[in-house]
Parts: C-alpha cells; structure tokens; sequence
C-alpha cells in the first residue's frame, strides 16, 4: 500500500493555493492547506508532512519563521521550499541561512515546482535509507 | 446716554460672537469643499496603482520605524511582531526604551533572542544617555529589529535618539500601541517618490479609533462600532479632521500638523533642523512647524503631503479624565508650538504658511474655544441682566446646532463613499445619533479642557504628559 | 393643535428678516438632514450587497478558472467543457461588477504563475471577449478610464492594442503617460524603453522604480546601449540609466559614468560614485581623490565608503589626513579602513605612532 506523502502549503493567495492544490493532488500527494504561518505550523506538529512549502510575506508570523520554527524548535530536517515575490538577495539569501531547503520567486512555474518536489523527496528517501 | 451706549456695547459684542461662528462656519465649509473634491481626486489616482512592485523592489528608499516606548510591558512583544510584518522589503523597527519601569526590555530579549551589541552612535542631536544599550536579534528572522534602552526623557527624546540610530534615508515616528497595515510604509513612502517638482519633507496619515475592534496576532479582523458614547463621538470627530480637514489643506499645501501616532519624515531635514524639541509637550506639531519654517528659510519649493487611506489604528480614552487630559496636553502642545514661532504669524516672507495655515490655527484652533467659552459666559451675564433678545438667540442656537449635526453627516457620507471601513448593519444610524449627541457628550468636555489646558500653560509649570493605561490591544474573545 | 401651528405662522410672519432667515434656514437644513440620512442608509446597504456578491462570485470565478484550466484536451483546441466556461464568463462579463471581479480573479492567479499557466489566462481573457472592454476605455475622454484600460492591456499583455494605446502618448495627465511607459516596457521590454530617448518630463523615483520592476522579472535580455540615455538633457533618464547600469552591470558605460562626475547635479554625482564603487573600478577612484577637495560633503562621505572595498596601503596618507574629519560618517569609514589595512599589514612601522583616538575608534566600532 502507498501512503500518500503529505505536503503542508502556506500560502495566503487563494486562488494559487487552490491551484496548487488541485495540481499536486493529481500527482497523488495529500495537501494540507494553511492561511498563514501560525495554521501552517500547527499543521506541521499535528501531521509531520514530507515536504513543507511556504510563502514568506505572510502576516503576523512570517515564512522565515516558520522555517526557523521547524529546524530549531521542531529539529525536523523536512524539506523546505520557500517562495516569495521579493526576489531580493537578502531575503533569500536569509531563508537558507536560517534552513530552508530550495527557493523559488515568484512568478513560478507550478510544473517546476513539481520536479523540485520529486527531487527532493527522491533525494530524502536515500538520505534516510542510507542512515 | 448711558443706556443707549450700553445697548450699542450688548449689540456690537453680540456681533462680534455672531460674525466669528459665520467665518468659522465659512472657514469648514470651505475646507470641507476642497477637501471632497480632492479626496474625489485621490481616489481617482490610486484606483490603479500597483503597489506591488515596489513591494519588492531592490531600490527602494530605506525607512526606519522609530517607536518610544515607556512601561508598555502588557503589549510590547505583540506589538514589536505586528511591526516586523510590514508588507516592505528595505526597513528597520527601531525600539527605544525609553527608561520604562517595567520588564519590557525582557520580554522583548527573551521573545525576540536578543543580545547586546557594541553600536557607534552618531550623536547628532543631543540626548539622554544609553541605560542597559543597543540589542540585535540572533535570530535571523528578526534582523530588522534594533531595541535601545534609554535613560527617561520623554517621548520626543526617545525619538531624537531614534533619529540618531537609524541609519536609514527616511523615518517612520509612530506610537508603539499603534496598529500600522501592512501596506503602510508602501503608502506612505509613494509621494516621497512620486514629487518631482518639490521636496516631500514629511508625510502624515490619518489614525483611526480601534477600540472595540478586533485586532489578533496583530492584522486588524474586524471593525466595530465601540458602545462607549465619548470615543463615538471622538471617531466622528477624527473623521471631520482627517476626511474634511486635513485634505483640504494638504492640498493647500499649508498643513501644520503631522500625527503624532503615525508621521513618516525625511531623516536628514529632520535633524538638520535639531530633531524633536523636548521641553514641548506637542512635539509632533512642533517640528512640522520647525521643519516647514526651515524649508521656507531656505527658499526651497517643498511640501508636507498626506495619505487619507485608514492606515494606523489606535486606541482613543474611552473615560472622561483620560480625554480631559489628552485635550489638556493638545492645548498646551497648541500653545507653545503657536508662541514658539510667533515670528511667522502673518509675516508674508512665510509665504501661506504664514498668511494662512498660522493664522488659521491661531484663531480657529487656539483661540476659538475661548472666545466660545467667552460667548457662554457672555451670554449667562444678558440672562441676569435680562438683555437678551431670546427669539434671534433662540433662532440662532438651533441654526448652529443643525449645522454641527449636518456638517457631521456630511463626513460620514464621505467616509462611506471613500474608505467605507464600518460595514456591519445598524452602524449607520448608531453614527446618525453620535452627530445629534456629540455637542452634548464630547464638546463641553473638549472646551473644558481647552480652558484648563491655557490655565495650566500659563499658571501650571508642573504638569507633565499624563499617564495612558494600556488596556491591552487583544481584547478579543475567539 | 391648529392654534398652535397658527401662532408659529403668525410669529413667523411679523418676525424681523434676521429672524425669518434663521428660521427657514434651520428648516432647509432639517430637511437635509433627513433628506442625506436617507441617502446613508441607502449608500450602506448597497454597499453591503456589494460585498456579499463579491464574495460570493469570487469563490465561484476561481473554481471556474481551474476547471477551465485544468479541462483542456490539447495544446491549441479548446474542450468542450472549456468552451462552457468562455461562454458564462463572456456572459458574466457585460455587467461591470461581474467583469471586474472575473479581471481581478485573473490577475490573482497570473501575477503569481509563469509559464504555460500564464499563458493559458490570457488565452482566456481575449476568448472571453474581455479585451474587447478594455480597448472600448481607450477611446474615452476622461483620463482615468484611458489609464486603467491601458493598464490592463498591459497586464494581460495584449500586443495588438499597441496602435491605440500610442496615440495617447502626449496625453497632458501625466498618469496616462505613465501608464503607456509601463505598457510599453512590459510588453516590449528593453525596446519599449525608446521613449527615453524623446522623454522631456520628469520620470518620478516612483516610475524608475517600477519600469525596473518590469524589467527584473525577465531573464536573458539583451541589454540595449544605455550610453545615449546617460548624455540625456533630461536629469531623469540620466538616473534611471545609471539604475540600469548598475543592476545590469554595464561596464562598458564606465567612461560615460566617469563623465558624469562633474554633472551639474549633486544627485546624478553621488548616484555615478555609487555605480562605479559598485563596479569596483580603481580608475574613477583616482579621479574622485584628485579633487576630492572641490566636492560636497555628501560625495566625500561617498567616495569614502568606496574606499572601504577598493583601497591598499599606499592610501594611508590620505585617509590619516581625514581621521578627524568633523563629519562622522567620515570617521567612521577612515577608521574601518585604516583597520583593515592595519591587519594586512600588521607590522609596518608607520601603524606605531597613531594617536589615541584612533585606538579608541577601532575598540569601539562594530557597528551593525
């Protein structure tokens, strides 16, 4: 039996969540949907997805925090992949710097971030299996 | 003779009284004009703006949000977040503790990871000394916060010190309890960046009332219309201000005063003119004045501008010895702003500055709820002496009435066709009923105020700002 | 009662005029008050619907947008269902709130995706025969209808409008202007920049900023010569090209930039330092120190935070010159570097006799 993995999204834009969602349930994967990086972190604690997918500018906690959040609070080594509409070096720059995985700016093409996805969780399943 | 020149004296004061409220009425409605045309014009201009793309951009000027702080420790942690999620790329949250009794320096080092750092401070305009010093956060999520802790001296001091921190282009001045939009900062940034043919020094804002609003994780939810009769009537009175008041003279470029609670700045004009002044307690009109004055000195075309989007909500006195004296310390803010640079007061070298906006607020803002008092106590004294013509009084008094309430009305319909932020169903009449009671309920208190305000100026010199107590922001019940 | 309504009649007619005036003005403005009252109500409650239907129809556009985007069968043919869903939103379309909303939807999605997504909502918006509304804005006569259809013409970026959209470009309101910029830049990237050739209006930092915007979000351009733009007569071209020369690194416009140095301008002088510190280049930096005297006070503090990255040992005259140079900054950036050299060069000779306020500094400075 396959489990589905599961992908917690945080993304505050309705209709590209939707859209995203639609997309990545066609590829078999269980999406949980978060508003804003508070539902997105308690997602992650209840459900401990495979992979997390973040926005950065969202109100009140941040993407960065979230990501903080689940490297040093939680100590997950769940891949993280941020996105944002700031292509700012900074910004990015500081999210891989506090532990986010990949980044992809906005405007992004869904398909790419479909590859990324595989990839990553590919690259998981041998990190895991070899130790 | 002599009862005939006594009748010539009753009648001439009468007139007096009788032609001050026309010009003032005059004066409003002539603001109120310009100012719905030019909100018209606004609106028209920013129903395509795309703010979005100086959201991210690279370029973009860098601001520093500047927020004194004393004994706010019930709200601080909550507030200092709501401040890190501005919708801006290129800007810092500069804390300034200004002294505060409390554990706010604490929560903030335990909430936000803070350490203290070694910081050169380019000491530009002269204030009170570090207490505990300068901290940054190790964590890099929060690496647009600078929290300073600051011998106590006072909110303009704190600013000063501020100025002198930041090292970035402009500042944002704001009070610390107050909620700012995430878009704020965009906003208020625009004509700053938009002005081609003058100088923008400073930008104001129009605060709006939050009591009773629902404010969680610091976004602004939901808004209410509070109960309380007194902060009803102060949301009407700050929407006649800011919708049919300050418009106008934005436009008119004559605009004196910039809102404590929420004013952006050019940094270097800032302190080119020495920063905030700290033995005022209106510091926030003050250096408008003091900036504006200096441009004008210096010959160069400049202007204040004004954004009216609803952008900064804070919490308004909903008990009547708070408000007494909040209006109290205006006054007195009023008062010294006004004498300390009398030397403009109808001197056309100021050009309007000095021929329109002082005048104005000299008679219309400084001395108008005295003569008005005056009027009262006038009118008290034809009563004993029975020498008053009750039928034109009587005539008179419901004319002016009718008009305060109509001019009230006038504003809500503006707010409704501009930022329409009171949706819920029964607030329209609920505002009705604040414009037929608020002469009642917030005017008597507001000229009591006033008058113990120049009673305390001029008698008083102990006085100092006044205590606001935080009932804390997140009264929401989930 | 009838007596009473008489007596205010016959008190009202042999009143003075004063009287008679107040009276019926207080009259007028009752029925006003009444009158504007009304009106509130009847603006709150409509504007309330508004936003019921907004909501509402906002959910169901978005449904529809990824039913039609994910019911297609081929690259260029449209399905049967989608041609379901082109037909109820062109229908949707002819009522104003409906189309903005549907427009709105649109743009929610397209600003946030690329690539063949993107490509498929603008398919959409001219099948739908929303084009046809915004091209209908471009022949009105108040200005801001012209604008905002000409920015949505960019948004979708509809190519063919480019005809109509040109002929406003001398439109006296200069948000109009700016909108054909925006348009043309976006649709025909660097090329649609010819108009700096011409501008003899102001290009706010506003603008500059956007058109950059613009500009950043494509790859791989090939970046036009800017060096005419930097001789431009218009103070704002000249600016947003060093802008330009700097995020696209345009080393070739060195000497140009150079040239700029003794602009008449303060501004467009400390912008081209700031360009050529970013470009590293040693040459202008000669330049700058030779008549470093003759400048502002603003380019000094400049031309020092160039020398933080570009200096080496032989500066060492100059900057111990300026070690107490009143302006702080100044201070600042002569004692980071002077530390830096101090540390590659740990002993020369030269380094023992400097005065104490400078030990002072170094201890101090870890500035942020």
């Amino acid at each position: 039996m396959n489990t589905s993995k599961k992908i917690v999204l945080a993304e505050d834009n309705s209709i590209l969540a939707l859209l995203l969602k639609y997309k990545l349930e066609k590829e078999g994967y269980t999406l949980l949907m978060a508003k804003d990086g508070k539902e997105a972190i308690e997602l992650i604690e209840l459900h401990n997805p495979e992979i997390i997918l973040t926005d950065i500018m969202m109100p009140f906690v941040s993407g960065l925090e979230v990501i903080s959040y689940v490297r040093n609070k939680l100590n997950l080594t769940t891949p993280i992949i941020v996105f944002s509409s700031s292509g700012q070096e900074e910004m990015v720059l500081n999210a891989f710097n506090i532990g986010a995985t990949d980044f992809m700016s906005k405007p992004f093409s869904p398909n790419e971030l479909i590859i990324r996805i595989k990839r990553l969780l590919f690259n998981k399943t041998i990190f895991d299996k070899t130790w | 003779m002599n009862l005939n020149t006594s009748g010539l004296i009753i009648d001439l004061i009468q007139y007096f009284f009788i032609a001050f409220t026309f010009s003032a009425i005059l004066s409003y409605l002539i603001l109120a004009i310009i100012s719905i045309f030019e909100n018209r014009h606004y609106m028209k201009k920013n129903s395509f703006v795309n703010y979005k793309d100086i959201l991210s951009s690279t370029i973009s000027p860098s601001i520093s949000i500047i927020a004194p702080a004393y004994n706010e420790t019930l709200n601080i942690v909550e507030n200092v977040r709501s401040l890190l999620s501005n919708h801006y790329v290129n800007y810092d949250v500069i804390i300034v503790n200004d002294g505060s009794k409390d554990d706010s320096l604490e929560k903030l080092i335990k909430a936000y990871d803070l350490v203290k750092i070694d910081y050169v401070i380019n000491n530009q305009i002269p204030t009170k000394p570090l207490r505990e010093g300068v901290f940054k956060s190790t964590n890099p999520a929060f690496e647009k916060l600078i929290v300073v802790d600051k011998e106590n001296g006072g909110k303009a001091d704190a600013l000063n010190t501020g100025l002198n921190i930041s090292p970035n282009k402009y500042v944002a001045c704001i009070d610390v309890d107050c909620l700012l939009l995430e878009e704020s900062l965009l906003k208020m940034i625009k004509p700053f960046l938009e002005t081609t043919d003058s100088k923008v020094i400073a930008a104001g804002g129009v605060i709006r009332i939050a009591n009773s609003c629902i404010i969680k994780d610091g976004k602004l939810l939901d808004v209410n219309l509070p109960t309380n009769m007194l902060v009803r009537g102060q949301i009407l009175e700050y929407l006649r201000a800011f919708l049919l008041g300050r418009m106008a003279w934005s436009k008119l470029n004559g605009l004196l005063v910039i809102s404590g609670a929420f004013g952006l700045f050019d940094k270097k004009i800032a302190i080119e003119v020495g920063g905030y002044d700290t033995k005022t307690v209106g510091e926030d009109m003050e250096i408008i004045v003091r900036m504006r004055r200096h441009m004008e000195e210096q010959k160069i075309k400049y202007k204040v501008a004004y954004i009216p989007d609803p952008l900064c909500w804070t919490e308004a006195p909903d008990n009547y010895k708070i408000f007494i004296s909040q209006r109290n310390r205006w006054t007195r803010g009023t008062i010294e702003t006004l004498k300390k640079h009398k030397k403009i007061g109808f001197n056309p070298k100021y050009k309007s500055l000095g021929i329109i906006s002082y005048p104005y607020w000299l008679i219309y803002e400084r001395l108008a709820p005295i003569i008005e008092v005056t009027g009262v106590l006038y009118f008290i004294f034809l009563i004993i002496n029975n020498a008053v013509k009750w039928d034109y009084a009587f005539a008179f008094l419901v004319l002016a009435y009718l008009f305060t309430v109509l001019f009230s009305i006038i504003t809500i319909i503006t707010e409704e066709l501009t930022y329409h932020q009171y949706k819920k169903k029964g607030i329209g009449l609920q505002l009705i009923t604040t414009a037929f009671l608020e002469p009642f309920i917030n005017h008597p208190f507001i000229l009591y105020a006033n008058i113990k305000g120049n009673f305390d100026y001029y008698f008083n010199k102990d006085i100092k700002w006044g205590e606001m107590v935080r009932k804390g922001m997140n009264k929401a019940s989930d | 009662m009838v007596n009473l309504f008489y007596y205010i009649v016959e008190y009202f007619k042999y009143s003075p005029k004063i009287i008679q005036l107040l009276w019926a003005s207080s009259v007028v403005f009752t029925l006003i008050i009444i009158g504007l009252s009304i009106y509130l109500n009847h603006i709150r409650i409509r504007l309330r619907a508004k936003e019921r239907i907004k909501a509402v129809y906002q959910k169901k556009y978005e449904a529809d947008l990824i039913e039609y985007l994910y019911s297609g069968n081929g690259v260029d043919e449209i399905s049967k269902e989608q041609q379901i869903i082109i037909d109820h939103l062109s229908n949707c379309a002819k009522s104003s709130l409906k189309r903005k909303i549907i427009i709105s939807t649109l743009l929610k999605l397209k600003d946030e995706i690329s690539g063949e997504i993107a490509d498929a909502i603008q398919k959409l918006y001219c099948q739908t025969g929303l084009v046809n509304y915004a091209s209908y804005k471009l022949k009105s006569k108040k200005w801001d209808v012209i604008a905002k259809g000409i920015k949505e013409l960019a948004q979708f970026e509809i190519k063919d409008a480019l005809n109509d959209v040109i002929e406003h470009i001398d439109h006296p309101k200069r948000e109009v202007r700016k909108e054909i910029q925006m348009y043309l830049v976006k649709l025909f990237r660097f090329e649609g920049l010819e108009f700096l050739n011409i501008l003899t209006n102001q290009l706010s930092e506003w603008d500059q900023i956007q058109l950059l915007e613009i500009l950043q979000k494509f790859e791989n351009q090939h970046i036009p010569d800017i060096t005419k733009w930097l001789e431009s007569s218009n103070n704002s071209v000249v600016s947003f090209s060093l802008k330009l020369a700097k995020i696209y690194n345009q080393y070739e416009a060195k000497d140009h930039i150079i040239n700029l140095l003794n602009h008449s301008s303060q501004e467009i002088r400390i912008e081209s330092i700031n360009v050529l510190s970013h470009f590293g280049d040693i040459d202008s930096l000669i330049i700058l120190k030779s008549d470093f005297n003759q400048r502002s006070i603003e380019e000094q503090v400049i031309i020092f935070k160039m020398m933080e990255d570009i200096n080496e040992v032989s500066d060492i005259p100059f900057l111990l010159e300026h070690i107490n140079n009143m302006n702080f900054d100044i201070k600042v950036s002569v004692t980071k570097i002077l530390k830096k050299l101090k540390n590659s060069e740990a002993n020369d000779s030269r380094f023992i006799t400097t005065d104490i306020e400078y030990s002072e500094k170094t201890s101090l400075i870890k500035a942020s």
